[in-house]
């Protein structure tokens, strides 16, 4: 499966990344972030949000666990870091959220993977050396439906991917 | 008695006041999905239109499911919190014996149906029985296919009812035995709730509000695995 490779240099690029996505990200699809703390994951929801309209501020949902945002596309926000059964997850009405036209972005949602649907976008934030906020974004489309649109997506990045 | 009834476990949220004389306020909205937002209003709304203190109620009668997590978490929180305020007891009925309710008339097996998002539905059986229906299979959690399959074995006449059933009509086995009702059925109804809660309150079938809990059909549990998490040092 291909792996797009994104490097960002600070928070304002990783919003960036965020707001190129917003074009290709369509109500229903379920974008994981995964990645350390700290490593950007809120910051990225940030810029996406923005991008898709939302006027209030993206705040990290570790402790309301869900937040919706409405915006020309209706965004709903999780982070389940402090989850700890999947069962807890339904609990919070996730189902109901990917069924719902809604973009759905979820921290640690690599953690959850058997609750999620087959088609969605994982993006890996990692720690790189170099600068205190340079971060490497491992972006990997998962499922036909991503796949397909693997080459919008490597446009979309396409000014955070150096030739390796 | 007079019992305040609330139902909020579709994509519709709703209340009715009601007492031996039946329905006396009942409102309901299905747009938007707004159960925190338009709960408390109706509540104020239907006892007004009543002229119903809530000082005046014997009971809290609540749909427990199984249905949407988010709808009933609203419902349910708002009956507890009422009862406990009020010292009154809870009636707790489950959404599919309300959708199947309105149903009764007909002689026909009565399947209701809940969507339960993702491809998935919330199901039982019903039978006519007087005054009433009864029913005759556990709520299950499974696929439109898995209850084309139970439609197709039971070899009789079924009318369902219920936003599950509307949703994969497509998806369900076409036959002449099988009817969906595509008008008027899609939700559980406040109003049915008082019906059925009056009923049970002459009954004094009540519980506390401590031991009201939402029927949740449940897929297996697993742990998710926290390596990271736990191994960080904060």
């Amino acid at each position: 499966m291909p792996v797009i490779t994104a490097r960002t240099t600070g928070p304002d690029e990783t919003r960036a990344l965020g707001a190129a996505l917003a074009d290709l990200v369509r109500p229903g699809d379920v974008v994981v972030l995964a990645g350390d703390l700290g490593a950007g994951k809120t910051t990225f929801t940030q810029g996406l949000g923005a991008a898709l309209g939302v006027a209030e501020r993206i705040t990290s949902p570790t402790f309301t666990i869900a937040q919706e945002h409405r915006g020309r596309v209706r965004l709903h926000h999780l982070d389940v870091y402090r989850l700890e059964n999947l069962r807890e997850a339904t609990d919070v009405g996730l189902d109901e959220m990917l069924d719902d036209e809604a973009v759905v972005v979820i921290e640690w949602g690599d953690r959850i993977l058997p609750v999620l649907p087959t088609d969605l976008l994982e993006m890996r934030f990692r720690f790189v050396d170099g600068g205190d906020d340079d971060r490497a974004v491992d972006v990997r489309p998962v499922g036909f439906h991503w796949i397909a649109r693997s080459a919008a997506l490597e446009r979309a990045l396409a000014r955070w991917c150096e030739a390796a | 008695m007079l019992l305040l009834a609330i139902e909020s476990s579709t994509g519709q949220v709703g209340c009715a006041v009601g007492g031996h004389e039946g329905v006396l306020a009942s409102a309901h909205t299905s747009r938007g999905r707004r159960h925190a937002e338009c709960l408390a209003p109706q509540i104020e709304f239907v006892c007004r239109q009543a002229q119903v203190e809530l000082t005046d109620l014997g009971a809290v009668a609540v749909d427990v499911g199984p249905g949407l997590f988010t709808g009933l978490r609203v419902g349910i929180a708002t009956a507890k919190a009422l009862a406990q305020a009020l010292a009154i007891p809870v009636i707790a009925i489950p959404s599919l014996d309300l959708l199947a309710f309105p149903a009764r008339f007909s002689h026909r097996l009565i399947a209701a149906v809940i969507d339960a998002r993702r491809g998935e539905i919330f199901y039982a059986f019903y039978r006519h029985v007087p005054g009433g229906v009864q029913r005759v299979s556990e709520p299950t959690l499974g696929s439109p296919d898995d209850l084309g399959s139970e439609l197709l074995a039971a070899r009789e006449e079924v009318l369902l009812v219920g936003d599950g059933a509307l949703r994969y009509q497509g998806a369900l086995p076409e036959s002449s035995r099988i009817e969906v009702v595509e008008q008027g059925l899609a939700n559980p109804s406040a109003r049915t709730l008082a019906l059925l809660a009056h009923a049970r309150a002459l009954r004094e079938e009540w519980v506390q509000p401590w031991d009201v809990n939402p029927m949740y059909l449940r897929k297996p549990d697993a742990a998710i695995g926290w390596a990271t998490r736990d191994g960080a040092a904060g």
